[in-house]
């Protein structure tokens, strides 16, 4: 049955060969006319990847601690004499820090509390912690973490404004804000 | 032979304070006085020092010896240095024979010799001292030295002085302080003259406000390291550092006068809030002692530790004022009184007196309260600010900061506002601290 099999194969495997070679015999085309065919012009173009559209966020992400904070992106706030209270024109400055710490959601950040130079040392040193206390707990009533918030005192050991004036004085007891982490 | 005895015939002399009263013509409570503290000084003849053999170190040895030895005499406030010219009148010093009735005859009370050799490039010296009246030899010191410590072995003999007084050495302590002469705020220290200016902490972070451990081998200091005001120990001899307390803002240490205890200023217990905490060294266990919305800071230890002065605001914020409390926070009192500014209150740790600053419109000036008489004296005049007071073991010298000059350095003045002087001059100097 087999060798049957294969003959029957191998008959047809001749077969098929035969008709192929009687097809083989074919009539040329007349080659096609000459004509000077003009260059077509190709544009040559890199493919252009597509960059993805970064939000804020991930903006702010990019960026180092040193960039974000060299941007200055919270406002600092500035006290009466001997006070730690926060003045009205403090407000609006802790709701725009309040909403771009709603807008970084992961932002953490340290208040720092300064005094003038007209005050002792160590009630300076704990005055500044109660202005950066009554910073913080702005910022809490607005409905910040508490996680996201640190505090330290400096008392009058870093003043912004090296002066002896009132104006200097003004500008040195403050409340000024930095971005630890994002 | 000779031996050491007692100062018999000096009475020990006690200082009662002497107070004046002129009556200052603002504040009725204000009383501005004259202190004259104790007994007129006691006479004392240093004669120059007599070499041994011909070696020009131990001649050059001798002069910075001796000069240093003046000095510290001179500051003492107890002894007085007879002048020169006085020993033109008598024989010359002779070490083996001493002729007591010349030193009595100009008015000596107390007679210093010094003897100085070279002794194979190290200086050897010999200090006695010699009551006068009684013909007597009272002490001898022996001190070897190199060249670098000739001024120790001054110090040294000026605090046998002292110590034969009845008094604490003063001398050879140190005043530990901060200072920004290479970059940022760090701790030193130095002689109480300003001499031998030594940096003890070493990093970029901000370290603050040092205190003495009573047996001055160790400073408490706060430091910003860790992103919060930590408070730690530093063993200066050792190198080791200890953190006590990192929780919070922790700063203003200071002491116990047995050293077991070390109070200081926290946010510990309620953010942002300072109260008054007292570590126990010993079984490492903090305890508060005030509980108050206010600020309380600045806590310096009565001599006998069993009181502690503070500053608090509980009269209102931006009103410090001066407190008293027994050391376990009880029967707590106020002290301070006849202005809305005072802090910085160092109880010294000889009487019943705190220094203190206090604060009249842009103005810091340090005060005395003498809370026997409850009178206040005041010791700075000069319009700027004078902060930081510090008193000397001895309880007769103090040490401040004042930007009298321009810039902030520490300065010394005497229990009475007198002898005023520059301590530091290379950056800005603050926050002196005496070990006593």
């Amino acid at each position: 049955m087999k060798k049957l099999i294969v003959c029957l194969l191998a008959v047809m495997l001749i077969l098929s060969f035969a008709t192929a070679c009687k097809k083989k015999p074919k009539e040329v085309p007349p080659p096609p006319p000459q004509t000077q065919e003009q260059p077509k012009v190709e544009k040559v173009e890199a493919p252009v990847v597509q960059e993805p559209q970064l939000t804020e966020e991930e903006l702010f992400l990019q960026k180092s601690l040193d960039q974000i904070n060299r941007e200055k992106p919270l406002g600092t706030i500035y006290f009466d004499y001997d006070r730690a209270i926060v003045r009205d024109d403090a407000r609006a400055v802790l709701d725009g820090n309040a909403a771009w710490l709603k807008k970084f959601k992961t932002a953490k950040i340290m208040v720092e509390g300064h005094c003038d130079e007209r005050g002792t040392e160590e009630y300076n040193l704990a005055l500044g912690e109660k202005r950066a206390k009554a910073a913080q707990d702005y910022l809490l009533s607005t409905g910040v973490a508490a996680d996201r918030l640190k505090i330290i005192s400096y008392g009058k050991s870093q003043p912004i404004n090296p002066g002896h004036d009132e104006s200097a004085w003004q500008m040195n007891r403050r409340a000024q804000f930095l971005v630890i982490e994002k | 032979m000779r031996h050491p005895k007692r100062l018999t015939p000096l009475p020990i002399l006690l200082f009662a304070v002497v107070l004046a009263a002129v009556p200052a013509a603002r504040a009725q409570q204000e009383v501005v006085l004259k202190i004259s503290e104790g007994m007129p000084m006691i006479p004392l003849a240093l004669p120059e020092f007599v070499v041994r053999g011909s070696s020009g170190t131990a001649q050059a040895a001798a002069r910075e010896i001796r000069q240093a030895l003046s000095d510290d005499i001179k500051y003492t406030r107890i002894f007085q240095l007879l002048p020169k010219e006085y020993y033109g009148y008598i024989r010359p010093l002779d070490p083996d024979k001493i002729m007591f009735k010349d030193w009595d005859s100009i008015q000596a009370r107390l007679l210093v010799t010094g003897e100085v050799r070279d002794e194979g490039g190290r200086v050897v010296f010999d200090g006695k001292i010699y009551d006068v009246k009684s013909e007597r030899f009272i002490i001898g010191k022996r001190y070897q030295a190199e060249k670098n410590g000739l001024r120790l072995v001054a110090h040294k003999m000026a605090d046998e002085l002292l110590k034969l007084h009845g008094e604490k050495p003063i001398f050879t302590t140190k005043i530990a302080f901060v200072s920004n002469r290479d970059g940022n705020d760090e701790i030193y220290m130095m002689d109480y003259d300003g001499a031998n200016p030594t940096r003890v902490t070493f990093n970029k972070i901000k370290d603050y406000m040092p205190a003495w451990s009573p047996d001055q081998r160790t400073i408490a200091f706060t430091s910003y390291r860790a992103g919060k005001a930590g408070l730690y120990l530093r063993n200066i001899y050792e190198g080791t550092e200890t953190a006590v307390a990192t929780k919070g803002t922790n700063y203003s240490a200071a002491f116990s006068p047995d050293g077991r205890k070390l109070a200081f200023c926290s946010t510990q217990a309620e953010e942002g809030n300072a109260d008054i905490f007292v570590l126990d060294l010993e079984t490492k266990k903090t305890k508060r002692l005030t509980y108050n919305a206010a600020i309380e800071t600045a806590p310096s230890w009565s001599p006998t530790g069993r009181e502690i002065a503070f500053t608090t605001d509980r009269l209102g914020q931006g009103n410090p004022q001066i407190y008293i409390m027994d050391a376990e926070g009880s029967n707590v009192r106020k002290a301070s009184f006849g202005g809305n500014y005072h802090d910085s209150p160092a109880w010294a740790p000889t009487s019943e007196r705190i220094a203190f600053v206090s604060r009249v419109d842009s103005t810091f000036d340090i005060y005395v309260l003498n809370l026997r008489t409850n009178q206040i004296s005041k010791l700075t005049e000069n319009n700027v600010r004078n902060e930081s007071p510090s008193w000397s073991p001895d309880g007769r010298h103090l040490v401040f900061s004042s930007n009298l000059s321009g810039s902030v350095q520490v300065y010394s003045v005497d229990y009475d506002g007198a002898n005023l002087r520059r301590l530091t001059d290379r950056g800005e100097n603050k926050l002196p601290n005496w070990a006593n």
